[in-house]
């Protein structure tokens, strides 16, 4: 399946900005399941500074900077992806159970080296998969927007039937999800607390993609976030329209000997061709699209349109 | 002094009781003292106590003067608490120093390869020999740091390791500092302070000097410079006058020679670092950092940081600049890296541990975990995370509810916690309540990268516990810190911080850039002193009249005393006070004189103003000499013995008004005599020009625009002169005639002389004329414009015309036009100024969307 994503950002402002100074993870990365044909940026006013790099996760990320005055902000990412589907679907039917994937994870991959002691041994083992299981462990613990408590726990608990294969209840988890939570962009904003939507039963896509994040770490599970598009097909009878989508978000999950898998709790699904990853991370701060500082300009008004057109 | 019996006598070493089982500096572990305590332990005896005493509040005055102790907010809850400083130091000898010295360096050069592997190919945990969770689940690993490290042989710049001595005499490191190390300067400080009240025994002990670290210190980070090595533009990064040590930034920038800036005070364009001064920006080459690194730049770490620097961590990644220390570097700070520093010694070094940690078990392992489970009540729990309300616990002090609590804590997020062995510091001689007691003590030792080695300062800071058996030695604890003598074995030259130059070179004097953080820091100060000038001064003239009104029981004081009255409310703007207020208030003016002297909370009241400005001069410490922040101390001080805390009356007032009039000159006489006459000086003299010019028409505004029969108008035209310091001037140009036209001419029209409204207008003229513009010089800029229309208007006053009775209304019409005209082009000056010189205030958002996603 071939997409061309043309991702737009507009900020207007009331009072001109002498200094902007941002970062945009917005082209799509490669893996497995993708490959990025082409990718570029158009932005104005021109910025004086513009840098891509790679960053820690592995996501692209260009960072630029405008330095004269403006009252408006332009920011279109255009990139052809191709995704590869059908490699993905007979891992969802993996039998390892969510204790065992917990306690591979758990377990050091290397050698148990003790505290206070002395030299390393060798090591002997697989050394790429260790290195994959070692990279998935950072998705473990805490990071600064998902923080596991005990009420997270609580709600995760039912589908952590015993000896269930983890991937069943990552498929289960994410169904309560959908059928437990509202849709509502109007209900929670970027500092929303998880406890919050928790409690109330809505949020958007980041909210339920952080709570089923949260939900598994609680349980000795990785799982990690992804942001990216997905397709949404026009209603039947009806045209195409153009930047109806948006940005959207979903999960990932580790399942040792396999690799990574992704779920979209919003949706109920398992993104298969549909969905295009522009970038994974511990959580919403690690992959915002596009976040900057503007230095002035009063106040701000934000538009986005996100146009997901199939090319084959 | 040292008669046998002198009960003052009772500090010698015979005095001092050790407790039984710990370890003493002074004793060691034998029955008797160490030769060179012996030795500095006789001197002390010979000196006596009350001398010693002496000396010891000698050390306390110093300090304060010097403002280490310096309360800003004269709130004593918060903020700095006093800096206290014992006269007896910590001894160690030259021996012992090296074995220290060894230790340090060898855990200096182990961390620093720590922390290159972590932020660069992280191959301690690709091999195992870190956990991912250890380094991953500490707040200080920054991601976004990863690959940007600075091409430098040592990352670790500063460093800086808390010791103690244990039991069995052995020095422990009981914690790392490399974020952004404080102490040093406070050392420095307390080195200063100690060679002036114990210059004697100073001088007989051969102690090594401090100097070659700073030396050392400065070199190092012009080393780092990754442009102008031969002259790197350094600046001292704080966060502002309200982080704990201030002191100490202002200090360092100081005697360093570097510019003190806050993060507004710097900008990131073209991925470099400038500063933003007055004349322009400035190409930033080194950045010595005392904000920690989350906060430095608010695109790539914490986004609701006001301390930082938009984009500056690309400034590094793209090698435009350095940081000492690094982004990032608070990783090492993390504890649970102690319980494995044996083993990276090992694998980078091949050495064992020269100075050992205190023992420590890291939970994020299973048998260690497990170990500090069963062992709870023997150790001390810390979390890895330094936070509010992440606290150490003390096992052993715990009910076993909160035991049960710590444990279920502990096995929910095992990585986040340490045990640590509970450890029983060597005791040292304390100066404490005019006995020689023993405390227990830690040492901060300082470390920094410089010329391909680390330099260890000799020395340090020492810090006791105040309370006896107390091991929590911090100073928010009320600690009292001591210097620390390290003893040479041979006398020791003392070292010059100046570079010597080859023969005939010159050196290009450097123009101080002035940011406009510290120009409007500058500006206020002088507003603010010289509106606590004409308080003071207006209100000294009311309380004469109040007595002369007493006194006398005539009519016509207290129709001048109700005008003085309403003036002083008017000048101060403290309404509605005695224009509008309880009549009553103008027949019983005390308290409300009193409140207008005495009230921290009031508005416009004299203590409000003085503390306004104190914080404004604090925030720009650096600018000030020693006496000159003397004066700033005791202006502050003083008011606030005498009046704030002090049920003071009308009289005692009175004096205290003229004491802090004498202290306001003593201030202005030394920036007068001591600053250069660039940016920052027409800063401050701008500020005091216009702050006196628009006191001064407020003065005269209520007074003499109003048309008064003629015995009124003498007592208030005299009123006017003795608040503006001008009836002797008067007295001896018109002699005895008083006369509203005359007292104009000298108020509002003499140039010569100091008090008036045109000479103020002439010297703001000319200052804002000097200033340094954007857009060259050729026309005059809106500020010029402003001032020179206010000055020429001033200048074409006829006083005679002014004084005419044109018709029946209260007042001179054309003295109150011309008055009032003059004000708001004033206040116009005053916001121009504003927005051309103090663009740091502008302010900054973050622009960041939620994904909200789709739905089907």
């Amino acid at each position: 399946m071939k997409y061309r994503v043309t991702h737009t950002t507009v900020y207007n402002y009331s009072q001109s900005v002498d200094l902007c100074q941002n970062e945009a993870r917005l082209q799509p990365r490669d893996f497995w399941r993708q490959q990025c044909e082409s990718s570029h940026f158009e932005i104005y006013p021109m910025p004086c500074d513009f840098r891509e790099r790679i960053d820690y996760f592995g996501n692209h990320v260009a960072y630029f900077a405008i330095q004269q005055a403006h009252t408006q902000l332009v920011v279109t990412a255009i990139s052809d992806v191709t995704i590869f589907p059908e490699q993905h679907i007979f891992e969802l039917f993996n039998q390892l159970s969510w204790e065992q994937a917990r306690s591979l994870l758990q377990e050091s991959p290397m050698p148990a080296q003790s505290q206070n002691q002395g030299q390393s041994q060798s090591q002997s083992q697989s050394q790429s998969q260790n290195l994959d299981t070692l990279d998935a462990r950072q998705y473990l613990i805490d990071s600064p927007m998902v923080t596991t408590t005990y009420d997270l726990g609580c709600y995760a608990q039912p589908s952590f039937q015993p000896n269930r294969p983890l991937v069943e209840v990552v498929r289960d988890l994410m169904q309560r999800i959908h059928h437990d939570f509202t849709y509502d962009p109007t209900f929670t904003t970027i500092a929303t607390p998880l406890s919050d939507v928790l409690s109330h039963r809505r949020g958007v896509c980041q909210d339920f993609a952080h709570l089923a994040i949260a939900c598994l770490r609680a349980y000795g599970i990785a799982a990690r976030y992804v942001s990216g598009y997905v397709e949404t097909r026009p209603v039947s009878g009806k045209p195409r329209i153009v930047g109806a989508d948006a940005s959207h978000a979903w999960f990932s999950v580790y399942v040792p000997g396999i690799g990574w898998l992704d779920f979209d709790p919003t949706n109920n699904t398992v993104p298969l061709d549909q969905h295009i990853t522009l970038a994974w991370g511990r959580d919403y701060a690690d992959v915002t699209p596009l976040k900057g500082i503007a230095f002035g300009g009063g106040q701000h008004t934000l538009s986005v349109s996100v146009d997901v057109l199939r090319l084959e | 002094m040292s008669e046998a019996n002198n009960p003052a006598n009772d500090i010698g070493k015979q005095y001092y009781a050790t407790q039984l089982g710990i370890y003493d500096e002074m004793y060691a572990t034998e029955n008797k003292a160490l030769p060179y305590w012996e030795r500095f332990m006789a001197a002390l005896e010979t000196m006596g106590s009350e001398q010693l005493e002496i000396r010891r509040r000698e050390a306390q005055r110093l300090l304060r003067e010097n403002g280490v102790t310096y309360n800003v907010y004269g709130d004593s809850q918060k903020l700095t608490r006093p800096w206290r400083l014992d006269p007896v130091p910590l001894l160690i000898s030259s021996e012992e120093w090296a074995i220290i010295e060894a230790g340090l360096k060898q855990r200096a050069e182990l961390l620093n390869l720590i922390l290159k592997d972590v932020y660069g190919k992280q191959h301690l945990l690709k091999k195992g020999l870190l956990p991912g969770e250890l380094i991953y689940g500490h707040d200080g690993f920054l991601h976004p740091c990863v690959g940007a490290e600075q091409n430098l042989q040592r990352q670790l710049i500063i460093y800086s390791a808390n010791l103690a001595r244990g039991p069995n005499g052995r020095m422990w490191v009981l914690d790392d500092r490399t974020q952004a190390p404080s102490g040093s300067g406070y050392a420095l400080e307390n080195r200063t302070v100690m060679t002036r009240v114990l210059s004697d025994i100073f001088r007989e002990t051969q102690v090594h000097r401090l100097s070659g670290f700073f030396k050392a210190l400065r070199k190092g980070l012009a080393d780092i410079a990754p442009h102008n090595k031969e002259d790197p533009r350094i600046v001292v990064l704080t966060p502002g006058p309200l982080n704990e040590t201030y002191f100490e930034h202002a200090y360092l920038a100081s005697y360093l020679g570097y510019t003190l800036v806050q993060g507004g005070d710097l900008t990131v364009r073209d991925s470099r670092v400038w500063l933003k001064s007055l004349g322009g920006l400035q190409a930033v080459d080194v950045i010595l950092r005392r904000v920690d690194d989350t906060f430095c730049d608010p695109l790539e770490l914490r986004s609701s940081s006001r301390l930082g620097i938009t984009g500056l961590l690309e400034a590094v990644r793209r090698g435009n600049v350095a940081i000492a220390n690094p982004l990032g570097s608070s990783i090492l700070e993390n504890p649970g890296l102690l319980a494995f520093l044996p083993r990276l010694s090992q694998h980078f070094l091949g050495q064992d541990l020269k100075l050992s940690s205190v023992a420590t078990w890291w939970c994020g392992q299973k048998r260690e975990r497990n170990f500090v489970l069963q062992n709870i009540e023997n150790l001390v729990i810390k979390p890895i995370n330094r936070g509010q309300d992440n606290h150490a616990l003390f096992g052993g002090l715990l009910s076993s509810k909160e035991k049960d609590h710590l444990r279920s804590q502990i096995l929910a997020k095992p990585h986040l916690f340490i045990g640590q062995e509970q450890v029983s510091f060597s005791t040292l001689p304390a100066f404490i309540d005019h006995h020689i007691e023993p405390r227990n003590a830690v040492l901060r030792n300082f470390v920094v990268a410089s010329d391909n080695d680390y330099v260890v300062m000799p020395g340090g800071l020492t810090r006791v516990a105040r309370q006896k058996d107390n091991f929590i030695v911090s100073n928010q604890a009320g600690g009292i810190s001591k210097d620390t003598w390290v003893l040479a074995s041979e006398p020791e030259k003392p070292v010059s911080l100046w570079t010597k130059l080859t023969q005939n070179q010159r050196v290009e004097a450097i123009i101080e850039p002035l940011t406009s953080r510290a120009a409007d820091h500058l500006f206020w100060t002088g507003r603010h002193i010289e509106r606590i000038d004409a308080s003071a001064q207006l209100m000294r003239a009311v309380i004469l009249k109040l007595r002369e009104t007493l006194e006398f029981k005539d009519p016509v004081d207290n129709e001048c005393l109700t005008i003085l009255l309403r003036t002083l409310t008017q000048v101060t703007g403290t309404y509605p006070g005695f224009v509008n207020g309880n009549p009553q208030l103008l027949k019983l003016p005390e308290p409300e004189l009193l409140s207008l002297a005495k009230d921290n909370r009031r508005s416009g009241s004299l203590s409000v103003n003085i503390q306004a400005f104190v914080h404004s001069a604090f925030s720009i410490r650096d600018f000030w000499s020693h006496d000159t922040w003397r004066s700033v101390d005791n202006i502050q001080r003083r008011w606030q013995q005498r009046v704030i805390n002090y049920d003071c009356s009308i009289d005692q007032l009175q004096s205290s008004l003229d004491e802090l009039i004498t202290y306001i000159v003593a201030f202005t006489g030394f920036t007068s005599e001591s600053m250069t006459r660039e940016a920052a000086w027409l800063m401050l003299d701008s500020g005091r020009r216009l702050e006196r010019a628009l006191t001064l028409i407020a003065l005269l505004r209520s007074t003499l625009a109003l048309r008064l029969d003629d015995a009124l108008q003498s007592q208030v035209l005299e009123a006017v002169l003795i608040s503006t310091d001008s009836l002797t001037i008067y007295q001896r140009r018109y002699r005895s005639y008083i006369q509203l036209p005359m007292v104009l001419e000298l108020l509002v029209l003499d140039e010569s002389h100091p008090r008036s409204l045109a000479y103020h207008l002439r010297q703001l003229s000319s200052h804002i004329g000097a200033l340094p513009k954007p857009n060259g010089k050729s026309q005059l800029s809106p500020e010029e414009c402003l001032i020179i229309k206010a000055y020429t208007d001033v200048r074409l006053i006829n006083v005679l015309e002014l004084t005419q009775a044109s018709d029946n209304a209260g007042i001179y019409g054309g003295l109150e036009t011309v008055l009032s005209t003059t004000t708001d082009l004033l206040w116009q000056l005053a916001d121009v100024v504003t927005k051309t010189y103090f663009s740091h205030s502008q302010t900054s958002q973050l622009m960041m969307t939620k994904t909200s996603g789709d739905e089907p």
